[in-house]
């Protein structure tokens, strides 16, 4: 399910697990479940980052539609 | 057979050409008007043509310096009038030699101008709010003009200069003459049916009212209405702005402004270009580096939570622990024994300051006799409720001792002897009994 997050969503649903670890009222296992979560989420928003860093590195070179005209 | 008119000697060739060029002297500034045909540029570049009406045809003859002059060079169709002289050539061709060309009926022309004019100002041609924009950057650029001379050339030039690569497309027509008006109008009609140009210039080098004729015309003031394409003119430097300046969507004099107009300079699109190009780039870094560091924050934040979770309930433990150890029943117990000791402490401190209070007191009167009262009076006083600690005062006092037989000895300073050591044999001492006491001397001691 977290395959089809966008970087926005991963970000928020992110800052609610901090959220809620930070308050600290949860059981230690929920807490660890949550922990869980939260670092799923991280690494989602770190890949969608890295794939538009990629996106814009390997976009075409302005140059050569310059030559064309 | 030979008639007498014919016995005469005959003329010579040269004789008759004379004769009839005398006979032509009155010719010599005639004023002619027909129109021209056939003509033909000389090698030596003068220009041979006819001048014709409906009947009759004669051959005339302009030198290149006197057209320059005029400014004119007659076309094929156009009808106008000609002054010059009727002479006679060697060749034996009769020749109109002009001098003078004027067109036929310019005031007919100019009213009929201005009744053009008038009828596409009331349809709203010139209106700027009509006009088209030109394109920013015309892919194609189509020119109608004649395909040779500086105009053309002076374009080109302008276009491929301020950009090198653009594509051009040249429409040649006949910009110029009888023909001008119906051959413009083809071009561009062609140009917008093709469709390959984006934006399309009509040059000319400039000229006369006469020799502008064609772009006064309401068929290319039509044309140039009903063009898809935007159209810039560029008609040379005229006093007069023509019906085509007036109708098209931009409207410039020399060829080079029209190149100018029409076509932006490349290399100020590359800088411009390269400039995003740079502020893009920037911002895009910007941008992925500001939600990298967001995510490094929450990752450390997130680190921070595991450690965080377990020190709070170790932290929990340790309070229970400490909890518990003060409740245990030992620990209860060494409590209020340290209570005890404590309070005990503090009661004999307490003690122990009255109890020096009460010694100075003592102290601090010297009547041992109204000691002794106050003392008597106290004992007497309480006599009864501290009758046991009488009796177990009394007990213990010497009195009761001697009393019950045993003896007192005091050496000559009246101190209590309590060794055979605090006296030697021939001192005196003193024996205190239960009652009275005894004056003695020592005789020997014994350890």
């Amino acid at each position: 399910m977290s395959e089809q997050l966008s970087y926005e969503q991963a970000l928020e649903l992110l800052d609610r697990k901090l959220k809620a670890l930070e308050d600290g009222d949860l059981s230690l296992d929920d807490a660890l479940s949550v922990v869980d979560e939260a670092r799923t989420y991280l690494r989602v928003a770190e890949q969608r980052l890295e794939e538009a860093r990629k996106r814009i590195e390997v976009r075409p070179e302005g140059a050569g539609m310059d030559e064309q005209r | 057979m030979v008639r007498p008119e014919e016995a005469r000697r005959p003329l010579t060739v040269s004789e008759l050409s004379f004769e009839i060029r005398r006979a032509l002297r009155p010719l010599s500034t005639v004023l002619v008007k027909g129109e021209v045909t056939g003509l033909k540029r000389t090698g030596r570049g003068n220009y041979s043509f006819s001048v014709r009406d409906q009947q009759a045809v004669m051959q005339a003859f302009l030198y290149g310096d006197q057209a320059r002059r005029l400014g004119i060079v007659p076309e094929d169709g156009q009808v106008f009038v000609f002054r010059g002289k009727v002479d006679l050539w060697k060749s034996g061709a009769l020749n109109l030699i002009v001098d003078f060309i004027q067109f036929d009926d310019v005031g007919r022309l100019r009213a009929q101008l201005e009744a053009v004019k008038r009828r596409l100002e009331l349809e709203g041609a010139f209106a700027p709010e009509r006009k088209r924009r030109l394109p920013f950057l015309p892919r194609v650029v189509a020119l109608i003009t004649s395909p040779t001379g500086a105009v053309i050339h002076d374009l080109q030039e302008t276009i491929r200069d301020r950009y090198p690569n653009m594509e051009i497309l040249v429409y040649p027509a006949q910009v110029q003459g009888t023909a001008s008006p119906g051959s413009v109008v083809l071009a561009l009609r062609r140009c917008n049916q093709e469709g390959r140009a984006d934006v399309v210039v009509i040059a000319r080098g400039g000229g006369s009212f006469e020799e502008l004729y064609a772009f006064d015309t309401e068929p290319v003031a039509r044309a140039i209405l009903a063009s898809r394409i935007p159209v810039v003119t560029a008609l040379g430097h005229t006093s007069d702005r023509t019906v085509a300046d007036m109708v098209a969507d931009a409207e410039c004099r020399t060829p080079t402004e029209a190149g100018t107009r029409v076509v932006p300079l490349k290399r100020d699109l590359l800088a411009a270009l390269a400039e995003r190009r740079r502020r893009l780039e920037r911002e895009t870094t910007r941008q992925l580096a500001g939600h990298a560091e967001r995510l490094a924050q929450r990752r450390q934040r997130l680190a921070q939570v595991p450690p965080a979770l377990l020190r709070r309930r170790a932290e929990r433990l340790e309070r229970f622990r400490s909890e518990l150890a003060r409740l245990s029943p030992v620990r209860q117990l060494e409590r209020r024994e340290e209570l005890l000791r404590e309070r005990g402490a503090r009661l004999e401190a307490a003690s122990r300051r009255l109890l020096r209070q009460r010694r100075a007191e003592l102290a601090g009167r010297d009547a041992s006799a109204r000691l002794e009262r106050a003392l008597t009076g106290r004992l007497t006083a309480a006599e009864t409720g501290v009758g046991h600690r009488r009796r177990r005062l009394q007990a213990l006092s010497p009195e009761r001792v001697l009393a019950r037989g045993y003896s007192i000895t005091l050496d000559e300073a009246g101190h209590v002897l309590r060794s055979a050591a605090g006296t030697a044999p021939g001192r005196a001492i003193t024996v205190r009994l239960g009652a009275g006491s005894l004056a003695a001397r020592v005789e020997e001691t014994r350890p």
